[in-house]
């Protein structure tokens, strides 16, 4: 990856070789490894205020910066698409951060699903008759399937609307997690017709009625690429960010360094992470003045 | 220019007939010489940029740490090929290197040079691990280590050598005096540059001072390189 591609077949057929893509729109972004060399280069040296760095420290700082984007500026965010089986699990991606959204698929339609923050899961500690902690051979605690789960894992079958839906059975009562706050005095941040979730020691549960559902899960990661360093960009309107960054964590941990200095580092820093999200937010003269146009709109 | 000190170390030295140096140990004092102010040129840019940072230096001919990195860039050997080792797993050191100033894989990519504490506490990190892209490297008893270890081919290095040992070479005898020969096979001149000339003789000479026991040869070497410190200063 460059951010000059020459000639321009390159470019457009990346010479032949598949995947012949991969070098479209590559030019918004700056890899990882310029970052480092250019900031080396440019912002290290004997009459300069950074000297007797290592690279290695570079990369490290870069790395942070650019995680720091991807937390509060990129808003870069995945999306994948996953079928919910019946166990009701969805293991989360190996470069997972947070979620976004987590959407349903009902007829081609998207819909959005709400957190259950109520309803949790538990490792089952393996007790024996007398109620003590049980060990294996190695001396660990052993765990098995929390009850939580077994008794949500449960399937009605019966007269009503929740035929075949899973949920809990609590003294032969059928309870479906979806009729949570659906009656008077119903908790409002909770109100929600369809199916829920939760995010539990790096699975996603689901209640009952997501079994053979498809699931979108929208999520942001930290820009890291699965450690593939030569994977890892940033985009042009934060690059400037990025090398304040390094330079106010480089000055910060350095002896010798006077307070001002370092404050008017972080200044810097501060200054250009703001330039850098009101760049990345996409503001368009254009899009304001569609915006405003619905100003005289009437409400019925 | 190793004659004309040759020359003039021998016209000092046999005024008042205070001795005189053959030419094998003519070339031993010289060795040691050249090595010294060799090695005084690193201490000398240290201060240089110190003083150029204090904006005691300016550009152009008063660019001094420019100057001295001048004469130090002459004893650059860059692109020198390693060869790796598979049984220690070691990339071999330059024989002749006084500092690596860098260690390049595949032309492009420079590899950092790390402490082996470092290198442990990198290896274990997983954010930070060292890989084609940014790879480390550790001085390991007489080679390099380079990390991550796939890396067992196309590393080079750019390093500063040690200056070759000066060699004033004879062919016959004249009047009892040998005769300098240029043309000898093992012929070799001082590599520091002319202007050095002056220090290597000061430098020749307290070190024959101190051969011949002439305390005022000594003194009056160092006298002199005190008053050409002082003047540079």
């Amino acid at each position: 990856m460059s951010n000059y591609i020459s000639p321009a077949e390159q470019y457009y057929t990346n010479g032949g070789v598949p995947p012949t893509d991969s070098n479209w729109g590559e030019y918004q972004y700056v890899v990882l490894a310029d970052i480092v060399n250019q900031f080396i280069a440019n912002y290290v040296g004997n009459d300069k205020m950074i000297n007797n760095v290592k690279r290695n420290q570079v990369v490290f700082e870069a790395k942070q910066a650019i995680k720091l984007l991807n937390f509060d500026a990129l808003r870069s965010v995945k999306a994948i698409e996953l079928l919910v089986t019946s166990n009701l699990k969805l293991i989360l991606p190996p470069d997972y951060v947070n979620y976004v959204r987590v959407s349903i698929e009902i007829d081609g339609q998207l819909r959005v699903l709400s957190e259950d923050r109520r309803t949790n899961t538990a490792v089952k500690y393996i007790q024996d008759n007398a109620g003590n902690v049980t060990f294996d051979v190695n001396g660990n605690i052993v765990t098995g399937i929390s009850d939580l789960d077994k008794h949500r894992l449960g399937q009605y079958t019966g007269p009503g609307p929740y035929n075949g839906c899973m949920g809990w059975c609590i003294d032969g009562n059928w309870y479906f997690s979806y009729a949570i706050g659906g009656r008077f005095g119903m908790e409002t941040s909770e109100a929600n017709a369809g199916p829920m979730f939760r995010v539990n020691n790096g699975v996603i549960d689901f209640s009952s009625a997501m079994a053979d559902r498809l699931v979108v899960l929208e999520y942001i990661s930290d820009g890291m690429q699965n450690g593939d360093d030569t994977l890892v960009t940033v985009h042009q309107f934060a690059e400037e960010f990025v090398y304040r960054y390094i330079k106010w964590k480089l000055l910060s941990n350095k002896v010798g360094v006077n307070l001002y200095d370092k404050k008017l580092a972080r200044d810097e820093k501060q200054a250009e992470f703001r330039n850098a999200k009101l760049r990345l937010s996409n503001l368009h003269p254009s899009r304001l003045l569609m915006s405003l146009r619905g100003q005289n709109k009437w409400i019925k | 220019m190793i004659n004309n000190v040759r020359n003039t170390v021998l016209t000092i030295l046999s005024k008042d007939n205070r001795g005189y140096l053959t030419p094998a140990e003519f070339n031993l004092l010289a060795d040691q010489a050249q090595k010294e102010i060799f090695e005084n040129y690193f201490y000398q840019y240290s201060t240089a940029l110190a003083k150029q940072n204090a904006r005691l230096h300016g550009s152009g001919y008063s660019d001094i740490p420019a100057r001295i990195a001048e004469v130090i860039d002459l004893f650059m050997v860059p692109g020198e090929a390693l060869v790796y080792d598979s049984l220690t797993d070691l990339f071999a050191a330059p024989t002749d290197y006084y500092k690596i100033e860098s260690i390049i894989y595949d032309d492009v990519t420079e590899i950092d040079y790390v402490t082996k504490q470092e290198a442990r506490m990198l290896n274990s990190a997983k954010m930070t691990k060292p890989n084609v892209t940014f790879p480390i490297y550790t001085l390991d008893g007489e080679g390099i280590r380079v990390y991550p270890d796939i890396i067992v081919a196309d590393v080079s290095a750019d390093y500063i050598r040690y200056p070759l040992a000066p060699k004033w070479t004879w062919v016959s005898l004249s009047g009892g005096e040998p005769v300098f020969d240029q043309s000898a096979l093992d012929y070799q001149d001082f590599e520091l540059p002319l202007s050095d000339e002056n220090n290597l003789i000061i430098k020749i000479l307290q070190y024959a001072g101190l051969t011949i026991r002439e305390a005022d040869i000594v003194q009056a070497a160092k006298s002199e390189e005190v008053q050409d410190k002082q003047e540079k200063n």
